[in-house]
């Protein structure tokens, strides 16, 4: 059928699905880096809805400082008593502080893998189809920001940053399913012990993020506070991720899934903090390189 | 004028569909719905009806390629099925009366459509685990209501901007 080739319809239909698929496969790919017509665009862009999240942020805003104006008679009674205590506490942590401060001069070690320098942040962008859980943020690589650093909130830890662009970035949030997407993490069980896990996608049904591979005899329990373990050598130390709401025991019965309710909002997000790491000493990354080294080799 | 106008309104609703969803977003009313507002792919539809099928598949193409670099970051699923839609939709239009409530009755019936290929190309590259049933009660039919709702408004004022653009051009 000669003529059923010739139809240029057909073709152009056919070269695209060919076109479609593998453009599909090269953004799946994992990339390291976003190529430069991509982050071009998606600065260009970055303009236009900087200027136009301008003005809906200061009306989001106000209307939110009006409804704050009708609960504050309730809210004021709950944080006195709060506020007795605050004093105590404040001083608690100067000391705390500085005994912390001594005794690191003593062992002679100067980092920890909890310090961070925040990065400011505003929201001017959210992924509208929502499939894959996105957002857009006003400050990219110019400002120190690049990939795979931790996104907070003052709530607790949203995201990490996807790719990252002259001036903005892109946020990839913890409800989004992206296999590659792990946390390591540490449930504050009792007796100030440690129970370290994964974090490792997100229960659509239950809408509670998993924390995988527990341990099987450790001892979860609901409403115990989880926060990142900074061993991923990725993210600071700290961070709270969420609580507990219900532990089972994963598949086979070697180790125990976690259902975790996130600490922050994933759906009322106006501004973030990025978390750079300031920590990591030339001689951490190192002993870090060389032990992925060494693994790669065994492997 | 107008001609100069027309990128600007569609950049617009691009970035309008974005801040949407980023400050009405259902769940803050503690449902577990999902609104997709495709304000965007309605509009590239009136055009393509209003004003030229040319024009529809142009926009179609640009602006589904961006919406795929800026938001979802999958390069392919927007960037064919915006200018495949505004072809559809042309074809659709020889069958049906040029009026206004036939064609918003036809771009209601291409959302679906796009809502249903966009989820079986998600369901194929294992990015979402919704099953479709959840899909269609979830997802599908809080959309249709909040984009039906769109078409009402917006309509009347798309038609008469386009039929004007066209008449611009035209000279």
């Amino acid at each position: 059928m000669p003529q059923f080739f010739l139809n240029k319809r057909l073709i152009i239909l056919l070269v695209s699905i060919i076109v479609l698929v593998a453009l599909i496969g090269f953004s799946l790919r994992e990339r390291e880096k976003v190529t430069w017509p991509e982050q071009f665009l998606k600065d260009m862009t970055g303009f236009v809805q900087n200027a136009l999240s301008g003005p809906t942020n200061y009306i989001a805003g106000f209307i939110e400082n009006v409804q704050d104006l009708q609960n504050t008679y309730s809210e004021n009674q709950e944080l006195k008593p709060r506020l007795d205590k605050l004093a105590s506490l404040e001083a608690e942590v100067q000391r705390l502080k500085k005994d912390n401060a001594e005794l690191r001069d003593i062992v002679g070690k100067e980092d920890a893998l909890s310090q961070y320098e925040p990065i400011q942040a505003t929201v001017i962008g959210r992924n509208p189809d929502r499939y894959h859980e996105n957002l857009i943020i006003n400050r990219g690589e110019n400002d120190g920001i690049q990939a795979d650093m931790a996104v907070i909130t003052a709530n607790g830890l949203i995201g990490k940053v996807k790719n990252a662009q002259s001036f903005t970035s892109t946020v990839q949030l913890l409800s989004s399913m992206d296999p590659t997407n792990r946390i390591s993490a540490a449930i504050q069980a009792e007796d100030n012990k440690k129970v370290f896990g994964l974090i490792e996608g997100y229960d659509k049904d239950k809408k509670l993020l998993m924390m995988t591979k527990i341990p099987y005899d450790a001892e979860v329990k609901e409403g115990q506070n989880v926060i990142s373990s900074g061993l991923g050598g990725v993210f600071p130390e700290g961070l709270i991720i969420g609580k507990v709401v219900e532990v089972e025991n994963a598949e086979y019965g070697l180790t125990q899934t976690a259902y975790l309710e996130t600490g922050a909002d994933l759906y009322d997000i106006n501004h973030v903090m990025v978390a750079k790491i300031t920590s990591m000493s030339a001689e951490i990354q190192e002993e870090l390189q060389s032990t992925l080294e060494e693994e790669e080799e065994e492997e | 004028m107008r001609k100069y106008l027309l990128p600007f309104l569609f950049l617009f609703l691009f970035v309008f569909e974005s801040i949407f969803v980023q400050y009405l977003p259902t769940e803050m009313f503690g449902s577990d719905r999902i609104t997709v507002p495709r304000f965007l792919i309605i509009s590239i539809l009136f055009l393509t009806v209003f004003s030229s099928r040319k024009y529809g598949i142009i926009y179609g193409i640009i602006f589904g390629l961006l919406f795929d670099i800026v938001y979802t970051g999958v390069i392919g699923i927007y960037l064919f099925s915006f200018p495949i839609f505004a072809y559809l939709m042309s074809k659709l239009m020889r069958i049906l009366q040029t009026n206004i409530v036939m064609v918003s009755l036809a771009s209601l019936l291409l959302i679906v459509l796009l809502e249903i290929g966009v989820y079986e190309i998600n369901v194929v590259i294992n990015q979402t685990d919704l099953s479709f049933a959840d899909f269609a009660s979830l997802r599908l039919l809080p959309t249709v209501v909040l984009n039906s709702a769109f078409i009402i408004i917006a309509s009347y004022p798309l038609k008469r901007h386009f039929e004007k653009f066209m008449a611009s051009v035209s000279d």
